[in-house]
């Protein structure tokens, strides 16, 4: 059985692979780790009737599930491993940003505190 | 010419059948229509009596607890996780056991509505696609409300008054657009109703527009309206302040301020207003707004007849007065349906998109399925209406 897989790239990423672990009991169950309700709804007492349903076992051999529903398990481990590069990557992406941002906050204050020396000694000269 | 016999149905059966998936907001829902072949279709402005057949109008609800609204994530997810489930109810409810040769297409909602929701039902649409070979075609929601309407009521062209909790539009059809003659400027009718709801954390289900109705119903002081603001700009309407004001009424109300003179006797102290009192002048403010802007849109286009579409569109009081305006003007008739098809529906996307692929309009790559938030009415070149 061909597993599913995927693929990520952008200008900061060059490639980034994501493949599935068969054995792995993260890709064994359709209830996924960032697939679920958000704690907001949660926290306002939503009862959860939206979970994905199980998976069907194979009416040969009771033990294993179809096809479709390993598909399906797989599909939702992949599914979390994406997610969860992505929140990584924005957080990256967001401290960068706060990085520029503080330096150049500080380069601007710098540049004001130089020129208001700049003015002092300018004005000393003058006296 | 429009002819809407010139795509050959599947096998030569004589008949099409489609499947239609929405899901642009907290509606999910699969139906399935058939319509004949009719020699009356051949020619002629007459795709409001294709005598569509409904075979399967399925719909589920994402409910949220009271004073809360629907987030775009766990919508999404609802969806995702439903729309296979209703998808196999509905085939079996149409007796349909193989729809790689029964269904000659799909359709689904390509906008507007919320993006993760559209995207989720757009993806189930293009993997059936792919799985049972049947070509895809992307509906205008907006549309499909209009579309399910006039095939529903048999209104040829009347004006639209389309009221929903993400859009209040007044339309009339003109060379082969649905032209908008007004809308809001800001939040949607069923918006406002949904959101004063929350204010009053009255319960989300069936609908919270639906509790609305039935509190205003109840109020015993149908003669002295609660002064709201009245905010027609031309043919357009704007919401919301009228919401903030009478959340801040309701807000007032529940703490018991006895400053406000508008809610308590300055004297006695006595409570003058209730919520029942406030949802009735609330729906009578807004449906009196919309009836105002629907009448100037009549006499713009001479026309006698109304068609409301939409969720709000099942508010009887709003049935009432539009019926009401109507009977004033010479010859005048109101066309409206029940909840089955003016709520959200999977029939009505079926309905329009069938319409679309009779004339030929299908996607041919998969890249013309990427779901749209902004799609206006006026976008959709309507080729299966006459000029």
């Amino acid at each position: 059985m061909q597993m599913p897989s995927a693929v990520y790239t952008s200008p900061s990423y060059p490639l980034k692979k994501f493949e599935v672990d068969p054995n792995d009991p993260h890709y064994q169950t359709t209830n996924g780790r960032t697939t679920g309700p958000s704690d907001y709804v949660l926290n306002a007492g939503q009862v959860d009737r939206d979970k994905p349903s199980g998976p069907k076992m194979d009416p040969v051999n009771p033990d294993i599930p179809t096809y479709l529903s390993q598909l399906r398990m797989q599909l939702t481990g992949l599914q979390d491993d994406i997610n969860e590069f992505l929140t990584k990557q924005m957080e990256i992406a967001k401290n960068k940003r706060v990085k520029v941002e503080s330096d150049e906050k500080e380069k601007s204050s710098q540049k004001k505190n130089n020129n208001n020396g700049t003015n002092k000694e300018e004005d000393d000269d003058i006296y | 010419m429009v002819n809407l016999n010139s795509i050959p149905t599947k096998n030569n059966r004589g008949y099409y059948i489609a499947i239609g998936l929405e899901g642009s907001a907290n509606k999910l829902g699969v139906g399935i229509i058939k319509q004949p072949v009719l020699p009356t279709l051949l020619e002629g402005d007459n795709s409001h009596k294709c005598q569509s057949e409904i075979l399967a109008n399925i719909r589920d609800t994402y409910v949220t607890p009271p004073g809360e609204g629907f987030l775009p994530r766990d919508t999404a997810r609802h969806h995702r996780n439903w729309c296979v489930r209703l998808i196999k109810q509905a085939l079996k409810q149409a007796r349909l056991t193989d729809p790689r040769n029964d269904v000659d297409v799909i359709c689904f909602t390509k906008g507007p509505g919320m993006g993760a929701p559209l995207h989720s039902v757009a993806v189930v649409a293009r993997t059936c696609s792919l799985l049972w070979d049947v070509p895809l075609v992307g509906v205008n929601h907006c549309i499909g409300h209009i579309e399910m309407g006039r095939e529903i009521t048999g209104a040829s062209n009347p004006v639209v008054l389309y009221v929903s909790g993400g859009n209040t539009q007044v339309i009339a059809y003109s060379e082969n657009r649905y032209r908008i003659f007004g809308e809001t400027l800001d939040v949607a009718v069923g918006n406002c109703l949904d959101r004063f709801a929350r204010t009053l954390k009255i319960s989300n289900s069936p609908s919270p527009g639906y509790n609305i109705e039935q509190l205003a119903k109840k109020c015993k002081n149908k003669n002295e309206l609660v002064e709201l603001p009245y905010t027609v700009k031309g043919m357009d309407l704007s919401m919301s302040g009228i919401l903030a004001y009478i959340d801040s009424l309701a807000k007032d109300l529940f703490k018991g301020n006895k400053k406000n003179k508008l809610l308590f006797d300055p004297k006695t102290g006595e409570q003058k207003v209730t919520v029942e009192d406030l949802c009735y002048s609330l729906q009578e403010n807004l449906f009196a707004m919309l009836i105002e802007i629907t009448e100037r849109a009549m006499a713009h286009v001479n026309s006698s007849h109304v068609l409301i579409v939409g969720g709000v569109g099942c508010n009887l009081r709003l049935q009432e007065m539009m019926a009401q305006m109507c009977h004033d003007r010479a010859n005048g008739e109101v066309y409206a349906t029940d909840e089955r098809f003016c709520i959200d529906n999977g029939a009505m996307i079926a309905q329009a998109g069938l319409l679309q692929f009779r004339m030929g309009d299908i996607i041919k790559d998969l890249s013309e399925t990427v779901v749209l938030q902004k799609f206006r009415t006026d976008e959709v070149y309507v080729s299966w209406r006459k000029t």
